[in-house]
């Protein structure tokens, strides 16, 4: 790749004005560093993992809100978590937090193993309770 | 090499200069070292730590597709670079958050720069595109001050930034693959004049060895041959929109993540001509030539790619075949070159 091959694509909603370094052969055929301000290849295969993400979380906020999943669901989502991870970061065995994904048991759950997930979670308990009536980004 | 230079004054009053990289963990190594008076370019370091691999590994999930890395494992470029330069150095692991984070203000605190491993999703400074949860992101922390760490992180920005305390502890103890578990890294003594020969020929010698001889299809050019293969098969086993999505996971670890370009084969291409001025060696030069026609396939492949995912709806142009054919080329150009280079470096004297 030569320098002037480096791609300069003008994307400043992807990576928010932050360059990336790409090497590249100048003139005399020696390799140097060249900042790039994006390329759209980049760009396309990023917006297609965010668009998958955002979409299973919209799925996921219409299912607890339709009764089918307890809010938990969605903020383990939110947070690119599965049940084993967030398990772990909250110290609560597996097999329970699949349990408390079911919104019947996640009701009757007390505020100390609550706490425990809104903390792993990084939110309030107050919020865990419920979900956003409208989708919003991270 | 430099960009772009920012300092910064440490807790002992020594000067910390920041300087730009490619990819994290070679950039974060090379500034490790040069801040103990050893300094080697970022190429330099990627191509004496053995930085360049290929692994496809169905059996580790991301974002729940296999991840296809483009190089070793994170974190062992600095020490297989630490080994091969006769450093020594400090570089750990922590049970419990609490003693992780102590054990870091501890030793900044005495003017030590350290490398940390973290988490992306954690990181607010990151672009918020980019924060995906990923284990495997370096930067150097530089001092406390009172928004928590002042960080120097190479890849991403040209100059240093703040770091919350609540954001590293999170980044740093984050659970998932792959899982950091708040390594912390950073070299103890530094051989000012080591043998940087003798270490490249140990470096490329590993590489070599990586790519052509590890008996399991998964890894070096046989696992090249073995994505390849399955790309060409993915439309029909899987339908067509179900392959895009794969192969866009691909291209995210080739291109996306910080690798100079290619997936590390243009760093690599940089690396080889540096040592062809270090041994004078003309046949070095040629085989960087012929890397840099390698990296050039593969961002022939990625924009290939991108062009069968952008029209997945309708006609189709290019396609699956073509992709995986590129990925063959790169596959047979790979093996003979690490072959070359093999041939090369036992003409090579130390």
């Amino acid at each position: 790749m030569k320098i002037n091959e480096v791609p300069q694509d003008d994307l400043p909603q992807y990576y928010e004005g932050i360059k990336k370094g790409n090497y590249a052969v100048d003139d005399n055929g020696k390799y140097v560093m060249v900042p790039s301000k994006g390329w759209d290849v980049d760009e396309l295969v990023n917006r297609m993992a965010c668009d998958e993400y955002h979409a299973a979380l919209e799925e996921t906020r219409k299912a607890v809100l339709a009764g089918q999943k307890s809010p938990l669901a969605y903020y383990m989502e939110l947070r690119q978590l599965i049940p084993k991870f967030l398990g772990k970061t909250a110290g609560i065995a597996t097999f329970r937090v699949k349990r408390h994904l079911r919104p019947g048991i996640f009701a009757k759950l007390n505020d100390s193993v609550l706490d425990k997930y809104a903390k792993a979670l990084a939110i309030t308990r107050e919020e865990l309770k419920t979900v956003p009536q409208n989708s919003y980004e991270r | 090499m430099t960009t772009s230079v920012t300092t910064e004054t440490l807790a002992n009053g020594r000067t910390y200069t920041h300087r730009t990289a490619a990819h994290c963990e070679t950039g974060v190594t090379s500034a490790l070292f040069f801040d103990k008076g050893l300094n080697l370019s970022e190429p330099m370091i990627f191509g004496i730590g053995s930085g360049i691999f290929f692994g496809h590994l169905p059996f580790i999930k991301w974002t729940g597709l296999p991840i296809t890395t483009f190089r070793s494992m994170p974190g062992l470029v600095f020490k297989k670079t630490a080994k091969r330069l006769n450093a020594k150095i400090y570089r750990k692991r922590f049970h419990s958050p609490q003693k992780g984070m102590d054990e870091l203000r501890c030793v900044i605190r005495t003017g030590q720069i350290a490398a940390v491993t973290t988490n992306v999703y954690w990181l607010s400074f990151f672009p918020r595109r980019a924060r995906f949860n990923f284990s495997g992101h370096n930067f150097i922390v530089l001092y406390e001050n009172e928004n928590g760490f002042r960080i120097s992180d190479p890849t991403l920005l040209e100059y240093t930034t703040d770091c919350s305390a609540y954001d590293m502890e999170r980044a740093r103890f984050a659970r998932g693959p792959m899982e950091a578990r708040g390594l912390m890294y950073y070299p103890i003594y530094v051989n000012p004049n080591p043998d940087i020969r003798k270490a490249c020929i140990t470096g490329m010698l590993d590489t070599c060895n990586q790519m052509l001889k590890i008996p399991i299809p998964l890894f070096g050019v046989k696992g090249m041959r073995y994505v390849a293969r399955k790309i060409i098969k993915w439309p029909e086993k899987l339908g067509y929109v179900e392959a895009c999505r794969q192969l866009a996971h691909i291209l995210r670890f080739q291109e996306e993540m910080g690798t100079g370009g290619a997936g590390f084969r243009y760093i690599f291409a940089a690396f080889l001509q540096e040592a062809s001025e270090l041994f004078g060696s003309k046949e070095l030069n040629e085989l960087s030539n012929e890397m840099t026609v390698i990296g050039d396939t593969w961002r022939e492949f990625a924009v290939v790619s991108s062009r069968i995912i952008k029209q997945r709806k309708s006609k189709r142009e290019e396609t699956f075949d073509k992709a995986g054919g590129l990925m063959l080329i790169c596959a047979g150009k790979e093996e003979q070159l690490f072959k070359d280079l093999r041939d090369v470096i036992s003409t090579l004297k130390t």
